[in-house]
């Protein structure tokens, strides 16, 4: 008997196809790893287990009888299913103790017994080598203690089956490897458990078997065993046939327009960028490929001049920009399209036009010396609406009345009308449509062949390949090769992974 | 119509408030048709009550100004008895004390009210940027402390010596007090003052820093990736949106008070919240909520002395008008999202 069975389900939201038509199953006292890109559907699928969202068609099972599609966590939980977030459910300033008692009130109802919790947690933390003390506060402990509180929480309701989003993209590698071992221990107690990841080591490491989704669909699922190779998995998460065919002569320029020198950033003392060089030329297309959270989200900051870098330098057209500020770099030619766009992109309950001008609001024609001009700035959004293709009925539309795609036109509109020397696009297709998705690539090659750089971070590899002049791969903050675009999928998949390291030449 | 529906909520919310208002006096025996009429006349029916309306509106409406202020900019400045009281002392300080022209005085003390304000103001907001001490708490507390330090001047180095040991400074010569307007009321010259600051601030949010304000209290990620210092401007925010109440003293001292008391302020400060919440933060809104809030006050004196109903009626309808005009916007937010 499986653990649990899920059976052609298939999630909806609006005109997305989250989740197409997928079947998955949990073998009983196995470790099921659910792989895949970003908004592959992995969390969404989970999700819909747990009873966080309802799944519009399809059928679940629990070890073998019916649950019904609309559940809520509690259900689940009552089921013995139970998912560890990655944004951790504890309060704070509350004890281990306290925080368990709060997640089982009924427990004594309507006493509570902290004694007789207490001791369950230091029996379940002692059986599963947890070293999880009920006394400490949450805030005094470390996010992977935290961890364990939450696991601790799940089996203290005595869980079957356990689900971790994405466990480890909060942890040091001394803590994964704890982790996993507190995974394989409940394993040996009769736990099944599901592991969201993007991580291929990861999955080669603890799972006993792989599910591969991708943009809402399964690829397959397949059983980890000696002959499994991170090879043949990093096919299954690309896996399709590539596009080469999308361009344009090549670029024969040698002016450096961003020259990044020996580039070090920590932050709380952990070493996120190591020892960065690489250069980008006039019309040219720099990508950063990559498993999301290695570096590239502080990459873009450095570059912007949001955070200030530990070690290195900076050069913008030669000039030195590594001690200036974000405004400096603006008025230079740096533009940034930031990977959260309803959070760092755009104002969401303001105008169309104000999101527009945010950049540009002290400049002439729409500032003088003293004011904003509104007339200006409706004039320029009328201008840019219909030059960037933006569908707003109004300019002063607010952006949260807009798609995603019309929103992301609206931050390309403001980067790019500004002509930069330097975009940088931190997944700008992330999340659209296929047209969008295609009007930003061709905004970007535009700018290329006009003679401006982008540098591009994507891991849709279909991207890279269709786009890239050079493609560097990202590993834990460190460059570990810069390619040309026709080195072939198998071999990025291999430095994406971390297990292959190029010699940089620059 | 977008301007229209910025409008409604507040209105709304002001017939609701005194409809259930007539209910609790229809309960407690008082006809409320006959109470709200005296109510109406205390605030409007002389020119006496009027030009008390107005004299009371003044600090309101100046406090309410650097409140809103603040409050664009998400920051929750609530200390403005606090900042109103600095505006006071360093108004009479300069002159009762400061040997110069009555000229000289009066724009000494206004740029020293000013001076005062921002750089509290500025420094509270240094504690916010740098320590992230939450203005709330910080405000608040330096409401009590100046309060205890004002009691501290009147009762120790700015008592009046020929004062029978009441517990206030010298009065302020006449001459450099503001001019009356009409003969026979209290009404004087920092209404054009107060006026003029309406002005400049409707102006203020049509400039650049006026967008940054805006801008760091809509999305602090984007205004720092859009180039703005946000600590830099949390400073400026909470300097200038202190100065506006410190302004508030200066204009109440030459204009009503003549000198220094204790408890100075009185509920000034929690009512600018209110006035610049229902005045929806735009500077034309709030002389509208501020008249309002101040012709209540007046009215409600009136209606206490000639009805016999409770001052506390009013306090009743300015709580609920708070909470309606909360429901309201709540309603149209969740409306607007979908």
């Amino acid at each position: 008997m499986n653990a649990i069975e899920m059976r052609s389900i298939t999630k909806r939201f609006g005109s997305l196809i989250a989740n197409n038509n997928i079947d998955f199953t949990l073998k009983k006292q196995s470790i099921h790893a659910l792989l895949g890109e970003n908004g592959a559907g992995k969390t969404t699928l989970m999700n819909q287990l747990f009873g966080l969202s309802i799944a519009d068609e399809g059928s679940i099972l629990v070890e073998g009888k019916p649950f019904k599609l609309e559940h809520s966590p509690q259900d689940s939980m009552k089921k013995g299913i139970s998912m560890v977030h990655q944004h951790f459910m504890l309060i704070k300033n509350m004890s281990v103790c306290e925080n368990i008692m709060l997640a089982n009130e009924d427990e004594n109802f309507p006493l509570l017994n902290p004694k007789q919790t207490k001791e369950r947690i230091i029996q379940l933390s002692k059986k599963y080598h947890l070293g999880v003390d009920p006394n400490s506060i949450i805030d005094h402990i470390s996010v992977g203690q935290q961890q364990r509180v939450e696991i601790l929480a799940a089996l203290y309701k005595e869980t079957k089956t356990l689900i971790l989003d994405e466990p480890t993209a909060v942890l040091t590698p001394e803590e994964v490897e704890d982790l996993f071992l507190i995974l394989k221990e409940l394993k040996r107690n009769g736990k099944s458990i599901i592991i969201i990841t993007h991580h291929l080591n990861e999955i080669m490491d603890i799972a006993d078997e792989v599910s591969v989704l991708r943009n809402g669909d399964l690829i397959g699922s397949t059983p980890i065993n000696e002959k499994t190779s991170t090879k043949e998995l990093s096919r299954l998460m690309v896996g399709r046939d590539v596009n080469f065919n999308f361009k344009k002569e090549k670029t024969n320029s040698i002016e450096k327009v961003l020259e990044i020198k020996n580039l070090s950033y920590k932050k709380e003392h952990v070493k996120l960028l190591d020892n960065i060089n690489f250069n980008i030329k006039k019309g040219e297309i720099f990508v950063i490929a990559g498993v999301d959270g290695n570096g590239q989200k502080e990459l873009c900051e450095t570059i912007v001049g949001l955070n200030k870098c530990e070690n290195g330098s900076i050069f913008l057209n030669q000039k030195d920009i590594t001690k200036t500020n974000v405004n400096h770099r603006i008025k230079n030619g740096i533009s940034y399209i930031p990977q959260d766009r309803q959070k760092s992109g755009l104002v969401m309950n303001w105008s169309i036009s104000d999101n527009l001008i945010l950049k540009t609001y002290e400049r002439s024609p729409i500032s003088n010396k003293f004011f904003v001009s509104t007339k200006e700035a409706q004039n320029q959004a009328t201008r840019m609406i219909k030059k960037f293709n933006i569908k707003s009925q109004d300019n002063n539309d607010r952006a949260n009345q807009l798609s995603g795609g019309n929103q992301q036109k609206v931050i390309l509109a403001r980067e790019m009308d500004r002509g930069p020397a330097l975009l940088i696009a931190s997944h700008p297709t992330r999340g659209l449509d296929v047209g969008a998705m295609e009007y930003v690539r061709n905004q970007m090659l535009e700018l290329r062949n006009k003679g401006g750089s982008v540098l591009l971070i994507s891991a849709d590899l279909e991207e890279v390949f269709q786009i890239a002049d050079r493609i560097a791969v990202i590993f834990k903050g460190k460059l570990m090769g810069i390619l040309q675009p026709n080195c072939g999928v198998a071999k990025i998949g291999r430095l994406m992974a971390g297990l292959d390291e190029e010699e940089i030449n620059e | 119509m977008n301007k229209f529906k910025n409008i409604l909520p507040p209105i709304l919310s002001i017939i609701l408030a005194f409809a259930v208002g007539a209910i609790i006096l229809l309960l407690s025996n008082f006809n409320p048709i006959e109470s709200y009429k005296s109510l109406f006349n205390g605030a409007f029916g002389s020119a006496y009550g009027f030009s008390e309306t107005l004299v009371k509106m003044i600090p309101i409406l100046t406090i309410a100004l650097g409140t809103s202020v603040a409050f664009k900019a998400q920051l929750w400045n609530i200390g403005g008895n606090g900042q109103y009281t600095l505006g006071c002392i360093s108004t009479l300080i300069v002159c009762v004390y400061l040997p110069a022209p009555m000229w000289l005085k009066l724009v000494i003390a206004l740029l020293l009210s000013i001076l005062v304000g921002m750089i509290f103001g500025g420094l509270l907001g240094l504690a916010k940027a740098k320590l992230n001490a939450n203005e709330v708490i910080t405000t608040l507390m330096f409401d009590y402390i100046i309060a205890l330090f004002l009691s501290f001047l009147v009762y120790g180095p700015l008592m009046d010596p020929d004062g029978h040991n009441f517990p206030q400074s010298k009065l302020i010569e006449k001459e450099v007090l503001f001019d009356k307007l009409m003969v026979g009321t209290r009404l004087h010259s920092g209404l054009f003052l107060a006026l003029f600051l309406v002005i400049l601030l409707f102006f203020f949010w049509k400039t650049k820093e006026g967008f940054r304000i805006k801008m760091i209290g809509a999305n602090p990620n984007v205004a720092k990736l859009s180039g703005i210092s946000v600590n830099l401007q949390i400073m400026l925010t909470m300097g200038i949106s202190c100065a506006f109440a410190a302004i508030a003293g200066y204009i109440d001292v030459l204009g009503i008070h003549g000198r220094l008391q204790d408890n100075i302020a009185g509920t000034l400060g929690s009512v600018a919240i209110v006035v610049a919440l229902l005045g929806n933060l735009n500077p034309i809104g709030i002389i509208f909520s501020a008249f309002f809030f101040s012709a209540l006050t007046v009215g409600g004196q009136c209606m206490q002395r000639f009805m016999g109903v409770p001052y506390s009626l009013v306090t009743i309808i300015q709580a609920l008008v708070i909470v309606f005009v909360v429901a309201s916007k709540i309603i149209v937010e969740k409306r607007s999202k979908k």
